[in-house]
């Protein structure tokens, strides 16, 4: 469903991503995992439009996804849950889920996609008057990730959602995006730096460093690794 | 000067501020949905709304001509269609020079493209209030109703000591003021665009990945801005004369009311324009007239200087 | 893309066959008209070279210069007018009234950034005029004085005051150039590019954006005095009006700001065009002089947002582009330290001691009622996950923002409420999470700007950043600009600048932040041979492998709290640590 290829990126001509190649089928849960400042973030940025690719291909269902500009993106089917939540404080969460629901088939599926979103995070439904700037961080990041989902979408790019939060928080979270990718069936592209939990969840992952993909593989061959045991599992 | 005197002239002064104030407001509004949206400050908004003011004068004179309207409602009918007409100005400029420099590739320039578009408006306000010289002439002109001659007569009260006269024409204008400010509130606060608009001012890149199209919401943002505005200057027209340069006048009182409301909140622009007017007319009890805008210029800097997130602003932290 | 600091006497010679060629062309000018545009050409040069001084160095937009320029053309007609004064002592009093005005508008005003101090600039002039046109000074006429034209400036040969006025050009062409190239200059440069990071590196901010306003206000009053004897008259609109203001900028930014050209250039070629335009067409079309300035402004911003001489100037280095230098000379890499060596580089004294400090923004508490302390010549690792305060504690240790509550104690003086640049002097150097050269110069002139703090001399202070370059192996790339570095070049330029300072303790946010692993190794290498030398070092970290290795202690901060302190083996080991910021995968997966 999504294609990378060759895929350089970076700031003012400055490259942080070097030939990063990466795939996501249909459903599938991928995880990417590196230290800090590897580019994963930079990675979703341009995959969402934000940063320009240098050169390289992205294929989103076969087209050509730099070629669409950024905003038009999300409405092909993309969701992109950025790092540090980002949701839009001084909206509502109402407001916040309906901005989710900014493209066509986000509309066409609001009823729908609202009545799953409150069943997966009731608290939403709780505080649905609220403004997103109050709620607390774990809360603020269920917003983000609910926004993200209620555009329906094919594919779900979740940005470090443990990010600042309490690891009782976290592992909810984590929980509720693995009953979301149980029920929704949609594509999961996860980027986090808890990696044992990451590659215990996903079906694949990639290891980013320094821009480049030194690793890929399926979670036991990539946890059985050496590099990856001493370098994320502390072993 | 005894008592009931200044009470009188306190409450002239009161009504006259409130009714300035409305409309003052309501160009504050306009000024601070693009400051909300875009985090651009627009130099040339005084001369988006003397051209506001033109459009009044012209198209009331040809309403007048056709004796359409009558001449008691044909100035306010002109004001209004100032709006569309600056409105599609606005987005044209917007279009071709502003958004060179904003938004997205703004944040490639040096410091986030602030000084280009400090700068770029600059240019803008110059070239719009000279150009106006040679389009509308250098000699002053002004809408006349019926209703900025007649006041209503509010007293006498405190037996027959005081009585209060207020303006028919500025109380017309302040009521369509408040009443397009009250429109534009819950256009924001319910339409899509609306909430699409306030969602690319909280977070452009969240909205980005919303697929808003940010670019284009700045383009309403400030077409929208400079049509609010020159509305504002419409009704401004009918009480007060003007020429190209009156837009200086009121670019300070603008950002005097917008930064007053703290910058990009709406509700408080509007409140902050009301402010300035209440202010103005306010400082003539123990100021002498001239002085009026200075009055206007200290509460400012002592506002920037003391209080940056206004009077009536939250402290706002952008992620 | 700064002016570059450097001794040469290339622009003083430049400045001098200008002033000739002006003046020679001046002589030939026979025209009255054209004298008085031979005139106000360089009035208005000095009036954007003196908006330059401020905004173009410092980056702080002033809208508001026709204040300056306002009160030095009233002080000198009233002077004149009212008390005798001549001219040739009323312009350099204008010039201290003017020096003093901007005293007087820095002091509130450079308490705002960006946008608010732009505004707040342009309410003076205004407000001003409205108090000129009050007082009753609508139009000023400076008596004609027909005995003694020298005495008063007046002379009946024009070419004179074209050539005083040439003059006050000059000089104050020398000065910016002068100015440019001395600490005056980098400072201002620095401020502008990352006023936080200059603050950090130990520059006095508040106090050179003083000096650069007052020294800018004395030029615009003494120009405006000027102007006052040339036009003879002077009126609110005419000194205090938005187009005077505009016009110092516009000059500035169409020739180019931050230079000493660029204003000269825009008022050369911009005031002769408008007043052309506008003796020329001025009755048909009236404010052609005005649309001529929009135009040409918006113009630039469009084409050229730099303005014209640093156009010029990259399209001609661009031609002329060196080539790619070789990379990072090889760091020696001493080999892990023995724990031996460890032990006997810790000392006995604390350097820094934080006491129950805690900071909350709204309602987030990013720093909960932590205590800890640093001892000299310890590395010490700060962990834990994104979020956790790690970055604020730095932001608290070196001054950016102050404790709601606690103490932090830096070789036993309390320096909470203390400014950046002080702590800085008081031997605190950091870099940042995300790194914040001056992009726009060079390796070398990074540096120099983290030298002033402890140098007396430019010369010393280049000798101080030379060593510092040297220590972290970037001499090779001393002269390229900041902005064309790689990432691992960056962070050795940031350790560079912060070692320049002659730090005690270096404050060390996320360096190694996406290194590759040989890069990790290599910028290790050069903190851990700093340690050795005896500086202290505080590092905030992610890469534990790395960290295991190079640090003596970790504090492990969550949640804005300390969760545990101690050795690298008892720190990956610790149950809590797992559960917040290694993982309980961690546990389960080394089970």
């Amino acid at each position: 469903m999504l294609e990378i290829d060759g895929l350089c990126a970076g700031y003012g001509g400055v490259p942080v991503l070097r030939d990063v190649a990466l795939r996501v089928d249909a459903g599938e849960f991928v995880a990417i995992v590196g230290p800090n400042g590897a580019g994963k973030s930079t990675l979703f940025k341009t995959i969402s439009g934000i940063v320009n690719a240098l050169s390289g291909t992205i294929r989103f269902e076969g087209a050509d996804l730099l070629a669409v500009a950024p905003a038009s993106r999300p409405h092909r089917g993309i969701a992109h849950v950025p790092e540090g939540r980002q949701v839009f404080p001084s909206l509502s969460v109402f407001e916040n889920l309906e901005m989710g629901a900014y493209t066509e088939t986000g509309r066409r599926d609001w009823n729908q996609n609202l009545e799953r979103i409150h069943t997966w995070f009731p608290v939403l439904a709780e505080r649905s008057k609220a403004l997103a700037g109050a709620l607390s961080g774990g809360q603020q990041q269920m917003l983000a990730i609910a926004r993200g989902l209620a555009s329906s979408p094919k594919l779900l790019m979740l940005d470090e959602p443990s990010m600042g939060l309490a690891p009782a928080t976290a592992d909810e979270i984590f929980e509720r995006i693995v009953a979301i990718h149980d029920q929704a069936r949609i594509a999961v592209l996860l980027v986090e730096q808890r990696v044992a939990e990451a590659l215990h969840y996903a079906d694949r992952g990639y290891v980013l460093e320094a821009g480049q993909v030194v690793l890929q593989g399926s979670p036991d061959a990539l946890k059985s690794n050496d590099r990856i045991r001493q370098a994320y599992l502390g072993m | 000067m005894n008592a009931a005197q200044f009470t009188e002239n306190f409450l002239q002064a009161l009504s006259a501020g409130l009714l300035t104030g409305a409309v003052y407001g309501l160009m504050c509004v306009g000024l601070s949905l693009i400051f909300g949206v875009m985090r651009v400050i627009n130099f040339a908004q005084g001369d988006f709304m003397m051209l506001g003011m033109y459009v009044a004068y012209y198209a009331f004179g040809l309403f007048g001509a056709h004796m359409v309207f009558g001449a008691a409602f044909a100035p306010y009918l002109a004001a209004l269609l100032a709006g569309p007409v600056i409105f599609i100005l606005g987005l044209l400029v917007h279009k071709l020079l502003v958004s060179r420099v904003t938004g997205m590739r703004g944040s490639a320039l040096e410091s986030e493209g602030h000084y280009a578009q400090l700068i770029l408006t600059l240019g803008l306000a110059l070239i719009i209030q000279n150009g106006g010289l040679y389009v509308f002439g250098s000699a002053p002109v002004s809408i006349t109703t019926p209703l900025s001659s007649n006041a209503w007569e509010i007293g006498p009260l405190h037996g027959d000591l005081i009585s209060v006269f207020v303006n028919q024409g500025q109380t017309v204008a302040a009521v369509i003021a408040v009443a397009a400010v009250i429109g534009f509130v819950l256009l924001m606060g319910r339409s899509r665009l609306g909430k699409s608009l306030r969602a690319a001012a909280d977070n452009p890149e969240a909205a980005v990945y919303m697929g808003i199209d940010v670019e284009r919401a700045h383009r309403l943002a400030f077409g929208f801005g400079v049509g609010i505005t020159a509305i504002g200057g419409g009704l401004l027209a009918s009480s007060y004369p003007f020429q190209p340069y009156v837009g200086l006048e009121y670019v300070i009182v603008m950002y005097a009311g917008v930064v007053l409301g703290g910058m990009g909140s709406v509700g408080g622009a509007f409140l902050g324009g009301l402010t300035i007017g209440l202010v103005q007319q306010l400082s003539t009890l123990v100021l002498p007239n001239q002085l009026q805008n200075t009055a206007i210029f200290v509460v400012f800097l002592v506002i920037v200087l003391l209080r940056p997130q206004g009077l009536f602003g939250r402290v706002a932290r952008r992620t | 893309m700064s002016g570059a600091i450097g001794r040469s006497t290339g622009p003083v010679i430049a400045i001098i066959v200008f002033g000739v060629v002006y003046a020679a062309v001046t002589g030939f000018v026979g025209n009255s008209y054209y004298q008085l545009i031979m005139t106000v050409v360089p009035v208005w040069a000095v009036m954007g070279l003196a908006w330059n001084l401020l905004s173009g160095y410092s980056g702080l937009v002033s809208f508001g210069h026709a204040a300056f320029f306002g009160l030095g053309a009233y002080f000198v007609a009233l002077a004149q007018i009212h008390w005798g004064v001549t001219p040739w002592i009323g312009i350099p009093l204008a010039g201290v009234v003017g020096g003093a005005a901007g005293l007087l508008v820095g002091v509130p005003t450079f308490r705002l950034r960006g946008h608010y101090f732009a505004l707040a600039m342009l309410a003076y002039p205004l407000a001003l005029l409205y108090v000129f046109e009050w007082l009753g000074y609508q139009e000023l006429t400076l008596p004609m004085q027909r005995e003694s034209p020298a005495t008063w400036m007046q002379f009946d040969d024009q070419r004179i005051q074209a050539l005083l006025a040439l003059g006050l050009m000059l000089g104050a062409m020398f000065l910016t150039s002068r100015l440019e190239r001395a600490r005056f200059g980098l400072s201002l440069i620095a401020i502008k590019q990352d006023e936080a990071a200059a603050e950090a590196a130990g520059i006095d901010t508040l106090a050179w954006k003083l000096k650069a306003i007052v020294l800018s206000g004395a030029l615009a009053g003494m120009i405006g005095g000027f102007y006052a004897v040339v036009l003879l008259v002077v009126t609110p609109p005419a000194v205090f009006g938005m187009l005077v203001s505009a016009q110092a900028l516009i000059v500035a930014m169409f020739g180019g700001v931050g230079t000493v050209w660029g204003p000269v250039i825009g008022a050369v070629v911009l005031v002769p065009l408008s007043e052309f335009l506008h003796a020329q067409l001025g009755n048909v079309i009236p404010g052609i002089q005005g649309v001529v300035y929009g135009l040409a402004i918006v113009a630039v911003i469009l084409l050229a947002p730099e303005g014209v001489y640093w156009k010029v100037k990259d399209v001609l280095l661009r031609r002329a582009k060196k080539p790619a230098d070789a990379d990072l000379a090889p760091v020696a890499l001493s080999a892990f330290a023995p724990v031996v060596e460890r032990v006997a580089r810790i000392g006995t004294t604390a350097v820094f001691e934080v006491r129950n400090v805690s900071k909350a923004f709204g309602g987030l508490k990013a720093v909960q009622d932590v205590s800890l302390t640093v001892m000299s010549g310890e590395i010490l690792g700060i962990i834990g996950p994104n979020g956790a305060g790690k970055t604020t504690l730095f932001n608290l240790l070196n001054g950016f923002i102050a404790p709601d509550q606690g103490q932090i104690m830096l070789g036993g003086r309390n320096i909470v409420g203390d400014k950046p640049y002080r702590i800085c002097a008081a031997g605190v150097g950091r870099t940042f999470q995300v790194v914040r050269p001056f992009r726009r110069m060079t390796v070398e002139q990074n540096v120099i700007v983290g030298a002033y703090v402890h140098t007396a001399s430019n010369d010393e202070a280049r000798e101080v950043a030379r060593s510092a370059i040297a220590d972290v192996g970037l001499s090779a790339q001393a002269q390229r600009l900041a902005g064309e570095l790689s990432n691992k070049q960056l962070r050795l330029l940031e350790l560079a600048r912060a070692l320049a300072g002659q730090p005690k303790v270096l404050l060390l946010d996320e360096t190694l932040a996406g290194l590759g692993g040989d890069d990790v190794e290599a910028v290790i290498g050069v903190v851990r041979r700093l340690a050795e030398k005896g500086i202290t070092i505080v590092i905030i970290e992610h890469t534990m492998p790395a960290m295991v290795r190079l640090v003596d202690r970790f504090v492990v901060l969550d949640h804005g709290a300390v969760l545990a302190q101690g050795s690298p083996a008892d720190i990956t080991r610790d149950p809590a640590v797992i559960d917040a910021y290694l993982g309980k995968r961690w546990r389960i997966e080394g089970a």
